[in-house]
């Protein structure tokens, strides 16, 4: 169902030597220290780590949400770090799909309509079709009977659904899920784990990070950053 | 069809701040009334006027003469540049219906309604009057109140009162409004004319010239022309006048005081759009997360713009639709009043189409770009930066760290303080919003009084209080000797009044102006003298000029030599001094030198120093004086009474000062409804720290004086700017004021009573805009404050 739209590039992703900095009142912060990180379409990578050891800021220059300091970032050969602003919404809408910790519905929209959205900013399906796409996925994904509902009617659990649904919204070659189950309970987590697990089975290439301690037996790898920097690729699962 | 999501998001979002959005709108409708109003009413009377008054022929110039017959009107019609030409008389009476008397002008012609120049337009079927009937102008009805078969009684001079039945009533647009001047005009066949004892011979000749884009010099070469041609029949032309070629005499005024409050709707208007920035830029800050969340599911920059700039476009849309029937209203009436004081009828014509595409526009396109900065500021953010965006929680303003120093203050009022300046922006835009609006009123109340300073100055040097105009000419001394015998009369002074003309070297003459003489040493008129000297006695050919005409004619300067046509003969003159007073063109000189050009040496206006200063005192003098000085066979045809004189002008001044205040009320409503919008997205954005409030015990009380404090706070702070705005716009409203109608003095500083009436009208304000704010945050329940993001 969720068919990359572009034709799959090997690597898909491709960090080389990327080093991100943030000017703070104490001085500059140093977030990633030089990653080089490859993966391929189809993987299931697991991105692990303490608190400020840079997994956000990963994904962040993953989705264009954030712009190196230094080094280079290529998603499905697209060369993330040196595309315009104004290339860059439109790019990450059609080729990358976000899920965040605390969901980000819009709260005047329903669910639906919530999963119609990046369809209607990016332009992809016809308008008239949308709305069934967006019942499939939010049906996909258990959350069918809410999609008419408000995101502050809905649980917890049922919310990150429709975020994960409106991720795939536009079809996108990559998902990006930052610590999608940080705001869950740990029932409700391991269902939101199988269900990503499941769309990587798919074919969906999924990149995450969590503090989750046993999502590493749903990915086929993981990668942990310590202070910044890729302390070490596990192996596949 | 169902819309966009992006579209649902925009109207439920609107929805959700539905109380605060309706505010605005309703701000904005206010200032599109307030400018809409002035432009339809512009656009009406400027429709009615070019219409109605080209469509009746205005006379291109008048001459007064003698006797005009058919062989004049003839030759004169033959005059190159001359393509019609008429003639009728004007005869100045007194008239009574139910009331007392008035004073009448009434108007002979051979043939109306044949009427060609000047072309008058009867209300009713019974056109033209029959003879020994009436027919009584339209604007003078609300002097007389007569209808057709009424009767009204009519004296010329000092004849027996005719009785006239009124045959209907007309509307000549060329006229200043009979209600306004005081005076009934009246149209009566010369047969009438002769049957009220006046004399009936047609002295006023009134051309069109052929070239309908003449102008004025164009025009007044081809009058000179005419009146060369009636001075070869051997008749004699005293008067030359040549009006603004198809412009009515009061047009520019009206036209100056339309821009001028236009220029005060526009700047209403221009308030409104502050709240469509505040409004839209409150939005943007509270959705600045959701923004860096559409920018992740891939929305353009453009898109996002595209949505609030949408969301501007549709509160101007609903603005407009509010306001522009309302303002099609007020616009429709205020014409119909500015009309009526030119004399014209705007009923029957519509506003013109470009004009509401216009108001249209602008409803659109103001709170578009009023919106345009926040929108594009709020919309370049980049989603890193938007998605760890802390609300409004920033760096503590300057004036934050000035307050912390503050002691001595209760807590709850340094926390109103404070909250007044987080959000400067805001702050400052609705400041200025109320703070423009009390300029404007302090400065209509400095020129109001400034009007009524300017009218005392005016008639300061006019030390009498009746003038009277004689039936005929006699002897000064004999006048003064009859008047001084009356009981009641404290001074009287005889004085010669002419009409004159300077004679340029090309041969033209100019307009024709008023010529005074005042006995010498005259204790009855104290003109002010601006350069050079006043009249003295000894003097012969000596003239003292007024502002009015040294702007008319800038050739003339104190010390140097003119030559005036008076009475149709040209005489030499020395200007001795200029002195202050009416904008009209006038001049002074010695009694006996001006009577012996006007009138042999005899002269017919009396004015009179009253012992009473009492209306109805003076009433009873001028009717003692009418009956003494017939007695002696002094017959009065007309009095005045100054103090009536004055009032008529002044209420016509004060009427200009009035409608600029109208603007100021205009701009407090604008400015309340952005107090109460901005407390309202104050106490929304800090529904957390209310909550918070009341969870460390605070009470209904004190969460209600918070919010009111804070309104006061910016309240009081647009008081402080608006009395030091207010002088700067005192000098801007006294100088168009000036141009307008007359030049008055700069009354910069508002009174103390008018800065603690509009004190009282802020805080007025404050407590009501801020009263549903605070009724929100009273009933905002602490858990539910404390979970609010």
């Amino acid at each position: 169902m969720t068919q990359p739209l572009q034709t799959p590039a090997r690597p898909l992703i491709a960090l080389r030597d990327v080093t991100k900095t943030y000017p703070t009142a104490a001085g500059s912060f140093t977030a990633l220290a030089g990653v080089t990180l490859s993966i391929e379409p189809g993987e299931f990578v697991l991105v692990v780590g303490a608190s400020g050891s840079g997994k956000s800021t990963l994904l962040g220059l993953l989705s264009g949400i954030d712009r190196p300091t230094r080094g280079e970032v290529l998603v499905g050969g697209t060369a993330v770090h040196a595309l315009p602003e104004r290339a860059l919404s439109p790019w990450r809408g059609k080729t990358v799909g976000v899920v965040f910790q605390f969901f980000q519905l819009l709260p005047t929209l329903t669910a639906a309509e919530n999963v119609m959205l990046p369809m209607d900013f990016c332009g992809m399906w016809p308008g008239r079709e949308r709305r069934a796409r967006a019942l499939a996925l939010l049906d996909r994904l258990g959350v069918a009977d809410q999609a008419d509902k408000l995101p502050v009617t809905l649980s917890g659990g049922q919310q990150q659904r429709v975020a994960v649904a409106r991720a795939l919204a536009n079809a996108p070659a990559v998902l990006l899920a930052d610590e999608p189950t940080g705001n869950l309970d740990s029932h409700t987590s391991v269902a939101m784990l199988e269900l990503i697990a499941g769309l990587a089975r798919d074919g969906q290439t999924v990149v995450m990070a969590t503090h989750e301690r046993g999502a590493a037996r749903f990915a086929s790898r993981t990668v942990t950053l310590a202070v910044g920097r890729v302390a070490g690729p596990e192996g596949a699962a | 069809m169902t819309a966009a999501p992006r579209w649902r998001k925009v109207l439920r979002d609107v929805w959700l701040h539905k109380a605060r959005t309706l505010l605005v709108v309703l701000a904005v409708a206010t200032g599109l009334v307030g400018a809409a109003a002035v432009l339809d009413t512009w656009a009406l009377v400027r429709v009615a006027t070019r219409s109605e008054y080209l469509a009746s022929n205005p006379a291109s110039a008048a001459l007064r003469t003698d006797s005009i017959d058919a062989a004049l009107l003839a030759r004169v019609r033959a005059v190159p540049g001359v393509r019609d030409a008429e003639a009728r008389r004007t005869v100045t009476g007194r008239l009574r219906a139910r009331g007392g008397w008035q004073p009448a002008v009434l108007f002979a012609a051979d043939d109306f309604s044949d009427m060609r120049i000047g072309a008058l337009r009867p209300d009713s079927a019974a056109w033209p009057p029959p003879d020994g009937a009436i027919a009584v102008e339209h604007s003078s009805l609300p002097l007389v109140e007569v209808a057709p078969g009424d009767s009204v009684a009519v004296v010329i001079g000092t004849g027996e009162p005719v009785g006239l039945p009124v045959s209907g009533t007309v509307r000549d647009v060329g006229l200043a409004p009979g209600w306004m001047e005081h005076v009934v005009y009246g149209f009566v066949t010369r047969t009438t004319l002769a049957r009220l004892g006046a004399p009936s011979s047609l002295d006023e000749l009134r051309i069109v010239v052929r070239d309908p884009a003449a102008d004025r010099e164009a025009v007044r070469a081809i009058a000179w022309r005419v009146r060369a041609t009636v001075e070869g029949t051997g008749r004699r032309v005293t008067d030359v006048d040549v009006p603004v070629p198809g412009r009515h005499i009061h047009a520019a005024q009206m036209d100056s005081l339309l821009y001028t409050q236009g220029a005060f709707g526009a700047l209403a208007l221009l308030l409104s759009g502050f709240l469509v920035l505040n409004l839209i830029a409150a939005m943007l800050a509270g959705q600045v997360r959701e923004i860096g969340v559409m920018k992740v599911l891939g929305a353009r920059r453009g898109q996002l713009a595209g949505m609030y700039l949408g969301l501007a476009l549709g509160l101007g849309l609903v603005a407009a639709a509010l306001a522009l029937p309302v303002a099609a209203v007020i616009g429709h009436r205020y014409a119909a009043f500015q009309a009526d004081l030119l004399n014209f009828d705007t009923a029957g014509y519509a506003i013109p189409l470009p004009v509401i595409a216009l108001e249209l526009l602008a409803a659109l396109v103001l709170p578009a770009v009023a919106a345009a900065l926040p929108v594009v500021r709020g919309c370049r953010i980049s989603p890193g930066e938007a998605l760890r965006d802390l609300g409004i929680a920033g760096s503590r303003p300057p004036a934050g760290r000035v307050l912390a120093g503050v002691s001595g203050v209760a807590r709850p009022l340094l926390l109103s303080l404070r909250n007044a300046f987080r959000r400067r922006q805001r702050m400052t835009l609705t400041l200025l919003a109320l703070a423009t609006g009390g300029a404007v009123y302090l400065g209509a109340l400095n020129l109001r009084e400034a009007v009524r300073r300017s009218v005392a100055a005016l008639f300061a040097p006019q030390r009498f209080d009746l003038t009277l105009r004689l039936d005929r000419p006699h002897p000064a001394d004999s006048i003064e000797a009859a008047m001084a015998r009356i009981p009641g009369v404290a001074g009287v002074e005889a004085w010669s009044v002419g009409r004159a003309a300077v004679s340029h070297a090309d041969g033209t003459l100019g307009n024709t102006f008023v010529i005074t003489g005042p006995p010498p040493g005259s204790r009855l008129l104290a003109q002010p003298v601006v350069g050079g000297r006043w009249l003295r006695p000894g003097d012969r050919n000596a003239l003292v000029v007024n502002e009015g005409l040294l702007a008319d004619e800038p050739g003339l300067r104190v010390g140097g030599p003119v030559t005036l046509v008076i009475g149709g003969r040209a005489t030499e003159w020395t200007v001795v001094g200029a002195a202050a007073g009416t904008p009209s063109p006038a001049a002074y000189a010695p009694r006996e030198a001006l009577a012996g050009l006007t009138a042999g040496g005899l002269v017919d206006l009396a004015v009179v120093d009253a012992a009473s200063d009492g209306a109805s005192a003076q009433l009873d003098l001028i009717q003692e004086l009418r009956s003494g000085l017939e007695r002696d066979g002094l017959a009065v045809r007309s009095t005045q009474r100054l103090a009536e004189t004055r009032r008529v002008l002044e209420d016509h001044l004060l009427m200009v000062a009035e409608f600029l205040g109208v603007m100021a009320w205009v701009m407090i409503v604008v400015g309340g409804l952005g107090l109460a919008s901005t407390m309202g997205l104050a106490t929304l954005e800090r529904t957390r720290e209310i909550g918070v409030l009341r969870a460390i015990g605070a009470r209904h009380r004190a969460i209600l004086a918070v919010v009111q404090a804070e309104g006061l706070v910016i309240a009081l702070l647009s008081w402080a700017v608006a009395v030091p705005l207010s002088v700067p716009m005192s000098v801007v409203l006294g100088r168009a004021f000036g141009r307008v109608m007359l030049p008055v003095p700069v009354v910069w500083m508002p009174d103390g009573a008018a800065m603690l009436w509009w004190l009282g009208v802020v805080v007025t304000v404050s407590v009501i805009a801020c009263a549903w704010p605070a009724f929100c945050a009273m009933r905002v329940p602490a858990a539910a404050a404390l979970a609010y993001e």
